[in-house]
């Protein structure tokens, strides 16, 4: 079952389509250089942060530097960022997105230009930075500590999920209330900034083509409960790009509309991603491995099959109620059905929404086994991993692995180690379709 | 009908030749160098001759060990986790739960009612909880590495060793000395720190009995009761524990052979080095 290691750190791609996504993220560089040189407005902004729309919907375009990161690990092109950061006493258990992005401003601004050779002409000086509290305190903290290195205001933005235990009703108003203000307070930030008003009207264009494209990518993803699976997790790590880096435009609409025309004629003919698909895999958590994606196509090389994965997903297709006619309280309203998608279902048998999840990823997928990526440096995905996989054994007798490394930083990743453990994996699906 | 296991440890080259009674016929140990191939073959030559055979009579060889990709003579590769788990079934049918400490690696190994691997975990990469992490403390304290268990076992109490970095337990090994904290007790220190070590990764899986620990860790007996204290409960060993993962690798070739599959090729009995 041994086989050869590949030279490359990207992954082949399952569809065409993923295949585009390069010239989409060198896009989101070059517009924001162009935007600069035209006196547009530009951002560092954060995924998830529910503020996307607004920023489309107000002409500033977003620069999103956590992207920025992963692109670096791709190109294997991190360590003169990582090493500046620590440098400037950043810890190297500090999020290796944020030592990247810290690292890059204190360089750029030391050499007083971007540096040499930076992946994808590197980034311009933002106008503004908007940080976010969804998903972990980094990110909050980020762009505060770039100021540093950059003389531009920061906003940071509180994106707030109640917890599990709660009950929804009771809770309810008083969190999409708060998830308004804060809102709205982004938004007269923005207001100062640009020296403009927003359009409502143009925010809800901005809204409908966003739930467009969401709506769009959660049908793809549905159409690969297909067997054999039409589109593996790999390219799921390249087309998310357009959902989460060009939410609200017609770009992302167009986008999941072609890829979602491509699987659906691979899952018509059965077109699968591999030949012969033996084993179906669930990718847990964690984030991915950017520095060595064509571990995906290593895992293919067994037949084994990364599926579906719950990680940079698209959120499930929520349905606001239609007595809500303001489009920031639609923005509130949308975050908080969101996030609270799956707590009902928890508070009835597991108590965590995330297991259940992967619960009902691993029945409508027909899963044989459950792969976890520990990031070293990001608590956000690894804090409670060891306790999901375990909560999720207790209702599910699949085969669980968990491999170690980080999102970036190559000093936390063993390669032998990685193939030992997979190679192990892979004779405990092999003896158990054996039966 | 014979039956050839290879297991190519980081420091340790073993071999097993069982029938198809799951018997030991014979067992070699080598030491593991950086010419696996070459060494390979010697030890395999070894065991063919204790067990008055001749090489073309194995019916099945399978190699494993993290050496294992370079034994051209295997009829199949398989991971240690795998064939561990086989090994110590045959010797404990009533296993659940196998802990491996390992010259460079620890592993914990969750088997199913079957006897099939459920689950497993491995230590990261890092000395912390290995044989090695014995070995480089006992070059700093200037005892053999054979003598730690037994003065473990002697020990008054132990002393605390918090740092599992083997790099920083040096270190603090050394202040623990300088303090005039007695040798026996900061031996003992170090093997309740390596079993914590590889209990909780053990403790992922669920620990349930009976509990295995094999592995050359199973051979010091300071640690295999220190792993039992933290567990709660009596674990077993093995009788020969630097040799489960070879016999499992022949038993896997047992089984292949058992289900109709034949080696695919004429074995290559080469004998290369890296040098040549």
């Amino acid at each position: 079952m041994e086989q050869a290691q590949q030279a490359k750190t990207t992954a082949v791609k399952g569809t065409d389509t993923a295949r585009e996504v390069r010239a989409l993220v060198k896009n989101i560089y070059r517009s924001a250089h162009e935007a600069k040189a035209e006196g547009k407005k530009v951002a560092y902004m954060m995924v998830a942060s529910q503020y996307d729309e607004i920023l489309r919907a107000m002409d500033i375009v977003p620069l999103p530097t956590e992207n920025y990161a992963g692109l670096c690990a791709a190109k294997r092109d991190m360590d003169r960022f990582l090493l500046k950061a620590e440098a400037d006493g950043y810890s190297q258990v500090l999020c290796s997105y944020a030592r990247i992005g810290l690292g890059f401003d204190s360089l750029r601004k030391e050499l007083g230009h971007i540096p040499e050779g930076s992946p994808d002409g590197g980034m311009p000086v933002p106008d503004m930075m908007l940080g976010s509290s969804a998903v972990c305190d980094p990110r909050f903290k980020w762009y505060q500590a770039t100021s540093r290195y950059l003389e531009v205001p920061t906003y940071g933005i509180d994106v707030v999920a109640p917890p599990p235990q709660d009950d929804l009703n009771a809770v309810r108003d008083y969190y999409i209330q708060y998830q308004r203000d804060q809102l709205k307070g982004l938004i007269g930030f923005l207001e100062a900034q640009t020296g403009r008003k927003m359009d409502p009207d143009r925010l809800w264009e901005c809204i409908r083509l966003g739930d467009k494209a969401w709506q769009l990518w959660y049908d793809i993803d549905r159409l690969r409960v297909a067997i054999p699976c039409p589109m593996p997790s790999q390219d799921h790590f390249s087309i998310m790009v357009a959902g989460h880096y060009y939410t609200g435009t017609q770009i992302a609409v167009d986008f999941y509309q072609k890829l979602y025309d491509e699987v659906k004629y691979k899952v018509d003919h059965k077109i699968g991603v591999i030949p012969d698909e033996k084993y179906r895999i669930l990718y847990g958590g964690g984030l991915p491995p950017w520095h060595t994606l064509w571990i995906f196509n290593y895992f293919e090389s067994f037949g084994a099959v990364f599926v579906i994965e719950n990680v940079y997903r698209g959120y499930d297709p929520v349905e606001v109620p239609s007595f809500v006619k303001d489009p920031v309280d639609f923005l509130a309203w949308r975050a908080f059905l969101r996030f609270t998608r799956y707590h009902e279902k928890a508070r009835s048998r597991s108590g965590n929404p995330i297991v259940e999840k992967l619960l009902d990823m691993i029945a409508d997928y027909r899963i044989d086994g459950v792969v976890f990526h520990a990031c070293r440096s990001c608590r956000a995905t690894t804090i409670g991993q060891t306790h999901i996989k375990s909560e999720l054994g207790k209702y599910s007798d699949l085969p669980m692995m968990q491999l170690v490394s980080d999102m970036v930083d190559l000093r936390d990743y063993s390669e032998a180690q990685w193939k030992a453990q997979i190679g192990a994996f892979m004779e405990a699906l092999e003896g158990r379709s054996r039966g | 009908m014979p039956f050839a296991g290879m297991d190519i440890g980081s420091t340790m080259t073993k071999v097993v030749i069982a029938d198809e009674q799951e018997k030991i016929l014979a067992s070699h140990i080598g030491p593991t160098g950086a010419e696996h191939r070459h060494l390979a073959l010697k030890v395999m030559d070894e065991t063919v001759k204790k067990a008055a055979l001749s090489f073309d009579a194995l019916d099945f060889v399978v190699a494993t060990g993290y050496g294992r990709i370079n034994v051209p003579f295997a009829d199949r590769q398989i991971t240690e986790i795998t064939c561990h788990a086989r090994g110590i079934r045959s010797l404990f049918p009533s296993a659940r739960i196998i802990i491996d400490i390992g010259g460079q690696d620890s592993k914990g190994i969750k088997l199913d009612e079957t006897g099939k691997v459920a689950n497993f975990v491995m230590n990261d990469k890092c000395a912390a909880g290995t044989g090695r992490f014995l070995e480089v403390i006992s070059e700093t304290l200037g005892i053999n590495l054979t003598d730690m268990g037994d003065l473990a076992l002697s020990a008054d109490g132990f002393v605390q060793i918090s740092n599992m970095c083997t790099v920083f337990a040096e270190h603090e090994v050394t202040s623990r000395l300088a303090e005039g904290a007695g040798v026996a007790e900061i031996v003992a220190g170090l093997h309740e720190a390596i079993a914590s070590r590889v209990v909780n990764m053990t403790r992922h899986l669920g620990i349930e009995k009976d509990v295995v620990v094999t592995g050359g860790g199973a051979k010091n007996q300071g640690l295999v009761r220190a792993i039992a204290g933290k567990i709660g409960f009596a674990v077993l060993t093995p009788p020969e524990p630097f040799i489960t993962g070879a016999l499992g690798a022949a038993l896997v070739g047992m089984d292949f052979y058992s289900r109709g599959v034949r080696p695919a090729k004429e074995r290559k009995k080469e004998e290369v080095t890296f040098f040549s």
